[in-house]
């Protein structure tokens, strides 16, 4: 059964259509990455999944359950967690503290918050940075914060908005063998991202959305060749007949 | 690592232990009413500081109403003593269960949006429930006498009915009550809700995708603010034996209690606490020695002490002092090993 079931999605800001009829589904144990250009709509997807806004219309079900137009922290308490595209530590809490903050998810205890945190800080090798303060991080580190944290509300879907973003090639790597050990840990993984490498590296299955439109699904071999694709990303003049 | 924190977190906690001591001893050594009156009002001060600061210093939201609880909390004991004879000792915590309600109503809608409209709602709260209050003489049978205020009967000594001849009673009654929303506050901080409260403060976003129901948590605090704030206000009318709604709902007595809050440093337990030691007796001194001659000039003396603070200290008078005993949080403390030379934490405590 699918984990995730996105159904005819539309989110539309004004007269700007962001999000029109997505849909896809997301088997357990897959990394799905969503790419297209910039305003493609890749975000509003992901707000929209992660209860930051309502759709205008289409359904999204998690295992089974409509979760359509639930609140954020409804979708948390679902096993859902995301990171954000501008990463938004708590900049004066430290990076235990902030990985507490998400440790708090499942019991009330301090004390079974801070293992929990400890746990995920080894996993995601930020245990010597614990008592910094997180506004003290640099940017690639304040990404890892951010996964961090939704690690420790332990959840079944991962959403990823752009966490290589910035990152120098020797930390984007470390953050694809990250991923991969998330994902290895039985976590189900739906990612944004503009670094290409990064997506066709990890991700089973590329889904591309230009002008909020669906353009191509498939794997990210196949979805590279795609004519559609290329002629979104490039333009049409720079797309020669048969050399793609 | 254990071995550096610990002799600094002895020391820490050394000094408010002294000063609590000292406090307790006070009585026997101050002969002088006055005296006593001045360390009774800073108590008080430290008090509604403490109470405002379980909101405002955690969650980041501005309250410029709290006053208005206060109030509410001084009226219902005091009216429920007149009219039926209740003992303050229950009437105020009717008093502070009104506030609670009130607090929640004005809090709800405002919680659901993110901006300045909690600032601006309390202010219009507490203002509107003063202006009322000023001029109403009488509702519904029960007498609110307007700008002129209420009386408390004296009863003479008579503890039941929270009266003493006294001021040292009222004065270790305060105490009791500063310590236990230093207590309450400093669980709060170490709990689940307290984490929830400074996430909420750091990035409403983040905390949301965290599972956290802001809206559910802000409310929390401020019902428990409200709560504590109208148990004061029911004190001040006790020691007092006066009220009126020029001193006990006023917008002065609002912007007061958050200076302190302010400038002795918000979201710590000991700040608040901090700033009405500083600012009261500032107030208190400046209104004595100069009040007749240059009116309204401690207001600009706190003018001055909050311009500077928020220039220099922003987070606070408790900020410097807290990095000089390198003090541990309520969160997070370092287990050996763990922080090594990176520990440059400068905790919420």
């Amino acid at each position: 059964m699918a984990l995730l079931e996105v159904q005819g999605i539309n989110k539309a800001f004004g007269g700007l259509q962001a999000v029109k009829d997505l849909s896809f589904t997301l088997m357990p144990g897959e990394i799905l990455g969503i790419i297209g250009p910039n305003g493609a709509g890749k975000t509003t997807a992901f707000n929209v999944i992660a209860g930051f806004f309502p759709p205008d219309s289409g359904t999204i079900r998690f295992k089974g359950e409509n979760i359509t137009g639930l609140r954020p922290w409804d979708i948390s308490h679902r096993k859902i967690a995301r990171t954000f595209q501008l990463s938004k530590p708590f900049g004066d809490l430290s990076v235990l503290e902030n990985v507490m903050v998400g440790g708090f998810h499942h019991q009330g205890s301090r004390a079974a918050a801070r293992r929990k945190a400890e746990e995920v800080l080894q996993f995601v090798g930020m245990a010597h940075q614990a008592f910094i303060e997180a506004h003290n991080l640099t940017a690639t580190d304040r990404k890892r914060l951010e996964l961090a944290r939704c690690l420790a509300t332990a959840p079944d879907l991962l959403l990823l908005d752009e966490v290589v973003a910035g990152a120098t090639p020797a930390e984007a790597a470390d953050m694809m063998d990250l991923i991969r050990r998330i994902r290895d840990g039985g976590v189900t993984i739906l990612m944004v991202e503009h670094v290409m490498r990064v997506v066709m590296g990890l991700s089973h299955r590329v889904l591309v959305l230009h002008h909020g439109v669906t353009i191509a699904t498939g794997e990210p071999r196949a979805v590279s060749r795609d004519p559609t694709v290329l002629k979104a990303y490039l333009g049409v003049q720079h797309v020669q007949p048969g050399n793609p | 690592m254990s071995a550096h924190i610990r002799p600094a977190r002895a020391r820490t906690y050394a000094i408010p232990a002294v000063v609590l001591l000292l406090l307790l001893l006070a009585p026997a050594v101050i002969r002088n009413e006055y005296y006593l009156h001045v360390l009774v009002g800073v108590l008080f001060s430290a008090y509604l500081a403490s109470a405002w600061n379980i909101v405002c210093g955690y969650t980041g939201q501005l309250s410029l109403g709290h006053a208005a609880l206060c109030g509410i909390g001084g009226y219902i004991s005091t009216l429920l003593f007149i009219n039926i004879g209740l003992s303050p000792w229950v009437g105020m915590f009717l008093g502070a269960s009104c506030a609670t309600a009130a607090g929640v109503f004005v809090g709800y809608p405002c919680f659901r949006l993110r901006g300045p409209y909690f600032a601006l709602t309390t202010i219009a709260f507490a203002e509107i429930l003063r202006i009322w209050v000023d001029n109403t003489e009488e509702v519904f049978g029960v007498e609110l006498r307007g700008a002129q205020g209420i009386m408390v009967p004296l009863k003479g000594q008579s503890p039941w009915l929270f009266q003493f001849t006294s001021k040292v009673p009222y004065y270790y009654i305060i105490i009791a009550m500063l310590l236990v929303v230093m207590a309450v506050t400093f669980w709060m901080e170490r709990s689940r809700m307290g984490f929830y409260l400074k996430a909420i403060r750091a990035d409403q976003d983040a905390a949301e995708a965290l599972g956290i129901n802001s809206t559910r948590y802000l409310l929390t605090a401020m019902a428990l603010s409200s709560f504590l704030t109208a148990l004061g206000g029911s004190f001040y009318a006790q020691y007092f034996r006066y009220i009126n709604p020029e001193r006990n709902m006023g917008l002065d007595l609002s912007i007061e209690v958050a200076l302190m809050g302010i400038v002795g440093g918000q979201g710590t337990v000991l700040g608040p606490v901090l700033g009405a030691f500083l600012l009261t007796p500032a107030g208190e001194i400046s209104r004595g020695f100069l009040g007749g001659k240059l009116m309204g000039l401690h207001l600009v003396i706190y003018g001055l002490v909050l311009v500077l603070a928020v220039l220099f200290l922003p987070k606070g008078l408790i900020q410097p002092i807290r990095q000089f005993f390198r003090r541990d949080s309520g969160g997070a403390q370092g287990p050996p090993g763990t922080a090594g030379r990176q520990d440059t934490r400068a905790p919420a405590a």
